[in-house]
Order: structure tokens, then sequence, then C-alpha cells
């Protein structure tokens, strides 16, 4: 595919200064304060004034509930630390007391953390920005009616539904260790989002992602999981992680990424089994980053906070393609970073469980499964997969295996952000009335089907990608339409 | 006992339950076939699920257990039990160790362990939930899982748990399984839209600084000015530092540099609230109730903040925690706390992080450190 090393990129970067002062309570493991470390070590880096800074808005109950139930979004709304004896049902019900505690703020923290992944995914389909950063974000477990695993708004749920709304195709990739439940859920019937998760699998929250658990209904084969043991190490992250993403890329085509960076798969995290370092974590950003995708990073996880506020502010600086030194600059946590006060950080001697042998074995059978896919490179110019397979009948026959088109045709779909050219909005507007927007607040659509890009073009892609989208769309429609 | 398990447990992961059966210990391959066809790998988990539920209440599996240590060799008997697994389990491919965690299986002691988690039931239509019926309504259940590797080890240096941080347990475990109707999945629309007009909320995520509008070079020189201008609260490297006040200042005032610094200088940059850091001083008073309050109420700042420390915000709580606790005036704090409880005695050395600190760097950033911390 088309990659490209070391471009640089406008990057955008979203922030609240009050995030850090968010507190879960006594002896739990989740510190908002590692967001703040991280900003901190930004500047500190003279990382700050290289990105475009926004403070986001605060996500309004309107914009939470595009995913999660007007119910859900109420409780968390009104519950407070002196009024949870009066909620004591409701907890039980949406999860809340436990691991997802009652904290002063709590709403105000969920608001920040999705108003960030939600502005930032209107940054890229305005392509005002080529990669967006919310450390803020990343909260992959939480549900549509549950909190689950410290997570309580899903900020990358509602970051990818706005992608949607000028991608076919988002492309989810989660490297935190623990399975990314709550995405992989909100997306599991679905063939426009492919959910990618890499984590620790066996005896260990949540308990799903299974290699068998691929997606249901349109969405079969659509959900990717890579179960692992503990110990990965760099070498064998990589190993698994380049050519999984290598083939996710090929077969299904997104026009945006979304990377959840959870940084509790670094090695010597509270919570975490495995034994990644700066480097090897921030290779996976490197490696994403090269696809030169409409990208969007996002937090996640991380117990081990000084180590949770290196890997990301490298890995901001990775998005930036600025090199960093390895020597910490002085900053307001800076003790936080003794005996060393370097960036990067050493694997411990851990042992690692995966052998070569068993990645080898998961890749062989995810390989398979991403054979299955009707975009497989053989039928792509005259379906676009998304809505071809919409008779679930006959969506995994239909695979012409052995009818491929050469690279080169490949890499004109990888043109970014594209998808919503002239012809397309034209050929769309049957079926725009089909769509339930319920209750939103913003007008946009609807009203006309003329199509109102956004000012700053695309380069030259986008001709070509014209021609060829709009027989594509209208090819969906027809389909659609008959199904 | 629980980390062993945990290994053994998830060797191969795309195998575990089979490796439940006694009467299986084939590493079960699913083909291509079979991971497409939910049905297959589904009924078979549940024999073997039966299965593995049968032996538990089975009294003469257990003493054919007792039977099968007897006659075991040493080393495999305390690689049954726990000792030196890890070396049994890195190389847990192989046969050998497929046959060590079947053995371990069906050991009753384990039974008890592992018995409750199987937890990753396959989604939604399993047949499992006849076995499990209580536990597929997963939201109302209770977690009974707990575990797991490493929550203790290397507590937590980054230092928040000096004081009574209890180590976390409760977070691992759940009988979540990936759900599929109404109730779980997103609603995704079958097309693109786009933006008529921008959205709402646009205009209210605020921009704090955009690079693009001015040269680099003039950034550079705009801080190092400032930075002539404000004396810097912490020592500067070799690195040139982001004042994010002062950019926004510039940001403000349209990249006129000139503009910006008179601006700067006619303000004093502690005036500036854009980005609310660190502007709130902090008497020796508020320091001393703050204290008070940790030893009264532990870590929780609601508390603290309702009953010692209201002239600030719970926030503003947080955030003279995480700064106060890395410096010497936590550590006389600390101290005197661990001679007055007992408990310290569990967690030695937490407080040594000033300590080890003072070793490794020269005494006048320490000094600049720890006294902006409480100063500011």
């Amino acid at each position: 595919m088309a990659t490209q090393p070391h471009s640089r990129k406008r990057v955008c970067y979203y922030y609240d200064s009050d995030i850090g002062n968010y507190y879960y309570g006594q002896g739990h493991p989740m510190k908002p304060h590692r967001i703040r470390m991280t900003h901190n070590l930004l500047l500190n880096y003279g990382l700050y004034r290289k990105m475009e800074i926004y403070r986001p808005h605060k996500a309004t109950a309107e914009e939470m509930t595009k995913f999660h139930s007007d119910d859900y979004i109420r409780f968390l709304r009104s519950i407070r630390p002196d009024n949870m004896a009066e909620y004591n049902k409701q907890m039980q019900r949406f999860n809340v007391g436990e691991d997802c505690p009652v904290f002063d703020g709590l709403y105000e923290f969920c608001q920040l953390s999705a108003g960030g992944s939600v502005a930032a995914a209107v940054k890229l389909n305005k392509q005002a920005s080529e990669i967006c950063i919310n450390w803020g974000g990343g909260l992959h477990h939480a549900k549509k009616s549950e909190a689950s695993g410290f997570c309580y708004v899903n900020d990358i749920v509602l970051g990818i539904l706005e992608l949607l709304k000028y991608h076919q195709r988002v492309l989810y990739i989660d490297i935190d260790v623990h399975h990314g439940d709550g995405v992989e859920e909100a997306f599991y019937t679905t063939d426009r989002v492919m959910t990618v998760s890499f984590h620790k699998y066996g005896e260990y929250f949540p308990g799903t992602g299974d290699l068998r658990d691929i997606g249901a209904g349109k969405g079969k084969y659509y959900a990717v999981n890579i179960p692992l043991r503990d110990g990965m190490d760099d070498e064998a992250y990589e190993s698994i992680f380049v050519p999984i993403i290598s083939k996710v890329m090929e077969t299904f085509q997104p026009s945006a990424v979304v990377l959840q960076c959870g940084a509790d798969s670094l090695t010597g995290d509270r919570l975490g089994c495995f034994n990644l370092t700066v480097k090897g974590h921030g290779k996976c950003v490197e490696f994403v980053k090269k696809y030169n995708l409409p990208f969007m990073m996002v937090g996640g996880g991380g117990y081990t906070i000084r180590n949770v506020s290196r890997a990301w502010t490298y890995e901001t600086s990775v998005a930036l393609g600025v090199e960093i030194a390895n020597e910490l600059p002085y900053n307001d946590y800076f003790e936080y970073f003794g005996p060393d006060f370097k960036l990067h950080i050493s694997p411990s001697n851990m042992a690692n469980q995966n052998t070569p042998e068993y990645l080898e074995k998961i890749k062989t059978r995810l390989f398979e499964n991403l054979r299955m896919l009707p975009h497989a490179p053989g039928v792509q110019v005259q379906t676009i997969p998304d809505d071809a397979i919409n008779e679930e009948s006959d969506n995994e026959d239909k695979v012409d295996k052995d009818e491929r088109l050469p690279q080169k045709d490949l890499d004109k779909r990888i043109a970014p952000e594209n998808e919503f050219s002239d012809s397309e909005d034209e050929g769309e507007g049957g079926r725009r009335d089909n769509r339930s927007y319920k209750g939103r607040k913003r007008p946009r659509m609807e009203k006309t089907t003329e199509n109102k890009e956004p000012e700053e073009k695309p380069k030259e892609e986008v001709k070509l990608e014209k021609s060829e989208e709009s027989s594509k769309t209208n090819s969906d429609d027809t389909t659609t339409d008959t199904g | 006992m629980e980390s062993r398990d945990s290994h053994n447990k998830d060797d191969t992961p795309s195998c575990s339950k089979e490796a439940n059966s006694p009467t299986k210990d084939k590493l079960f391959d699913p083909s291509i076939d079979m991971l497409v066809n939910d049905f297959d790998d589904e009924r078979t988990l549940e024999e073997e699920e039966a299965l593995a539920a049968g032996e538990a209440s089975d009294p003469s599996a257990e003493l054919s257990n007792l039977e099968k240590e007897g006659n075991m060799p040493l080393d495999e008997l305390l690689a049954l039990y726990g000792y030196n697994t890890k070396e049994k389990d890195s190389s847990s491919e192989s046969d050998e160790a497929e046959e060590d965690s079947h053995v371990m299986e069906q050991d009753p002691i384990c039974e008890l362990l592992v018995e409750k988690p199987k937890s990753p039931t396959p989604p939604r239509h399993s047949k499992l939930s006849l076995l499990y019926e209580s536990n597929m309504e997963d939201s109302e259940d209770t977690r009974n899982l707990t575990s797991v590797s490493r929550l203790t080890d290397d507590e937590d240096e980054d230092g928040d748990s000096n004081i009574e941080d209890d180590d976390y347990q409760k977070f691992e475990g759940g009988l979540h399984n990936i759900m599929v109707g109404n109730d779980y999945q997103a609603q995704v629309p079958d097309g693109l839209t786009n933006y008529e007009q921008f959205p709402a909320n646009d205009n209210e995520d605020k921009l704090l600084w955009n690079p693009d509008e001015i040269f680099s070079q003039d950034v550079e020189d705009f801080l190092i000015k400032t930075r002539e201008l404000f004396k810097p609260p912490i020592p500067e490297g070799n690195v040139l530092r982001d004042d994010e006040e002062a950019l926004y200042i510039l940001k403000e005032c349209d990249y006129k540099v000139e503009e910006a610094l008179q601006q700067l200088i006619e303000k004093g940059s502690s005036s500036l609230k854009v980005t609310k850091r660190n502007d709130t001083k902090w008497s020796e008073e508020e320091c001393r109730n703050f204290e008070s309050g940790v030893r009264s109420f532990g870590k929780d700042f609601l508390q603290i903040q309702q009953n010692k420390v209201q002239t600030k915000t719970v926030g503003e709580l947080v955030q003279f925690y995480y700064l106060w606790k890395k410096t010497e005036r936590h550590d006389v704090f600390a101290n005197k706390c661990r001679l007055e409880k007992k408990k310290y005695s569990f967690h030695p050395g937490f407080t040594d992080f000033m300590d080890r600190f003072l070793d490794d760097q020269d005494v006048e950033n320490r000094n600049c450190l720890s006294g902006k911390a409480l100063d500011s």
C-alpha cells in the first residue's frame, strides 16, 4: 500500500487543563492525572507549539446519546457522590459503583473525554488536520447502557460515528492490553467499521476477545481479535501487528483510522502483563501513520502513570515526525520519572509466553478470516462492498478469491477522505430519508443533496477517486434498495 | 496460585476450554470451516463444559488425582503446585505443557479456582446459557472473578500509593460477552452525510494555538523573550519549553509578537487564566489543613474539601496533591504518619522517592522543584 515514511503532518491536539483534576478515588488505578503529566511533558519538550491546540467543548447529552441510551446518560448526569444512596438500583443496572465509581465531577470528565474525540473526528472530516490526538479519550470498555472497566462514556464509538458521516469505512485498532470490547460490541454487526484488538486473553478482563469472535450479521468478519498471552515484547508484537494491520488495510481499505493507544500494554504496568517498551508501543503509531489516512489517536488504559506519560509523549512526537531527546526535560512532575529520568524504558526479563509458532497460528487463522471479506481486493471495482453484502445470505459465498486486481488499483483506493464526492451525494438523495438521525440538533444534511465539501480541498487524488467512487456508490444504491 | 492458574488457562486461548476436558487433551484446532460455523464450536464447548462440571462433583476423580500425584516425579509435582511454572509455561505450546495443564485442571483445588470463570463464554446465542443461566444476565450478576497476575509487584512507584493505596483487587474478571441487539450496537447509518454547516459545537472547541500562523523561528524568539520577562518556575534544560499562557496571548494578538509581549508585560503572566494552570496560590494554613485532611479522610478529596479546605475546589486539591506528594514536605508528613499508623509497615519504602531523588539529583534542582510545588 502507499505508505510514505516520515511525512510531516498537521497534528491537532485536544486537551482540557481540568482533566487531570478528576480523581476516581483512593486506591483506584485509573488516574486522569496521567493526561496532565503527558501534557506537561509535551510543553517541556517544546512539542506543544508545533501542534494546533484546542480545548474541546464538553460533549452534550445529545451528542452522547448518539450511541448511549438516554436512560444511561441521564443517570450519569444526575449521579453524584452525595446522592448515590437514591440511585442504588440504577447503579447496579448501569454497573456504576465498584470498578466505575461515582466521583466528584464524573459527568464533566465524561464530557471532556468524549468532547475531545468528537471534536477530533469533526476536524478530520473537515480535512482541517491529518492527525488528531485526544489522550483524554480511548475509554473503550463503555457499553451502550453500561459502564465498564473504568469507562463510562465511549468516546471512541462517538468519534467513529462522527467519522462515518464522511467515511464509508473506518478502521479501529486497539493496542490496549485489554480487549476493546465496548467498541467491538458497538460495531459488531456493521461492515462499515472494522475493529481490530490486540490484547491479553484468558482469565483477564473483560473476558471477551476470543479469536473466534469475528462479528455477526453484516458485520461478520469485521471484528478481528488477536488474543495474546503474558509477556509480549516489542519484537513479538511487531511480528503480529505489522502483518495483521497490513492485511487489514489491504482488504478492508478504510478511509480513516482510529488508534486506541492504551498504555497498559507497556512493561511494568500496574494492571498489565505485557513487556512492551515505549519504543515498541510507539512503533504501532508509526506504522499506522504511514498509511497517510485521516488518523485519530486516543488514549485508554495505562496504570503506571510515569510510563503512560512517557509513551503518549513519545507517540505525540511520532505523530509530529519530530525527534525528541531521551533525556527528559525538567517538568512539573520530574520526580515521578526517577531514578533515570529518561524517556525510554527497558523491558523486564519476564518470559514471553507467546511463541513464534503461536503467533504464526493466530496470524494464519486471521488471514483466513480476512479472506472471507467481500472486499477482498478482487471485487471492489464493481461493488463497494459495504452495501453489497446487505443480503446476508450470500455474503460469504460471493467472494471470488481468484479475481484480484493489480496493486495499483488498490493504491488508488487509499486516497484519504474523499469518499464524499459530488456525484456520490447526488446519487444518494433517495437513501437519506432512511437514516434515523432522530433528535439531532445540528441541521446539516437532509435539506439538499447538493454537496458542500469542506473548504480545503484535497489533493489531486480527488479527481482520480471521483469517477470511481461514483460508479461504486451508484451500484451501492441499487443494491441497498433491492436489499 | 492465581497467576499460575491464569497461565495455564490462557494457554492457547483458542483451545482453552477444550483443555478442561479429561478425555481430550489433544489441541483443539478448529478448521476455518468450524470458525465460520458458529454452531459447531459451541456445541463442542457445551460438551466440554458439561464434562468439566461433572468432574467437579465426582469424588473418584479427586482420588485418582491424589494417586497420580503420589507417583509423580518431584519436579512435576512442584510445577503442579505453582513452583517454577514459569519455565513450564513458556514452552506451553508443547505437548508437555498441554498435559500439565490438563492435570491441573483435574485437581479439585484448581477446579475451585477455575470453576466460575469459564469466562470467555461464546457470544450470545450460545447454548452454554442453558448451563449458566444465572451468569448470562451479566449486568445483574456479581462479578466473582477476582484475579490476577501482577497487581502488586512494583506497586506503583509513580507513587500514588504512598498513603494506603490499597492494592487494587477488584478489577479483573467479569462475565461479559459481546451481545447482539438493539440494546448493544450503535446505530450506524448506511451512507454518508455532509456537514451542511459545521456542527453546532464547532465553535465551542476553543483554539488555543495554531502553529501554521507564524514561522517557528519567530515563535522561538518570542518564547525566549517571554522567558526573560518572567522567571521560569522550574529550571531550564536544553530544550526550549513552551509557555502555553504566552502562546495563547500571542495567538490572541494575531501572532504579532510585539503586541503580545506588550500585553504580557502589562498583565503579568500570572493573571492569565486561559489554561488554568497553577493559577492558585496555597497559603501555609491551607497546606496544613490539606495535610490534616489527608490524615483524616485519606485521599477522599471531596471530604477534605468539604471539611478542611473549603477555599479550594476539589480539582485544585487533586492538582495540589500530585505536586505535594513528591515534595520534602510530603516526606516529612508521610514519615510522621508511618510512625502513627502501623499499617505502613506493610509497605516499607513507600515514601522513599524523595530520598532516591536526592541521591541522584543535585540539591539545587530539588530545592527549586519542591519549593515550587508549595509556593505556586
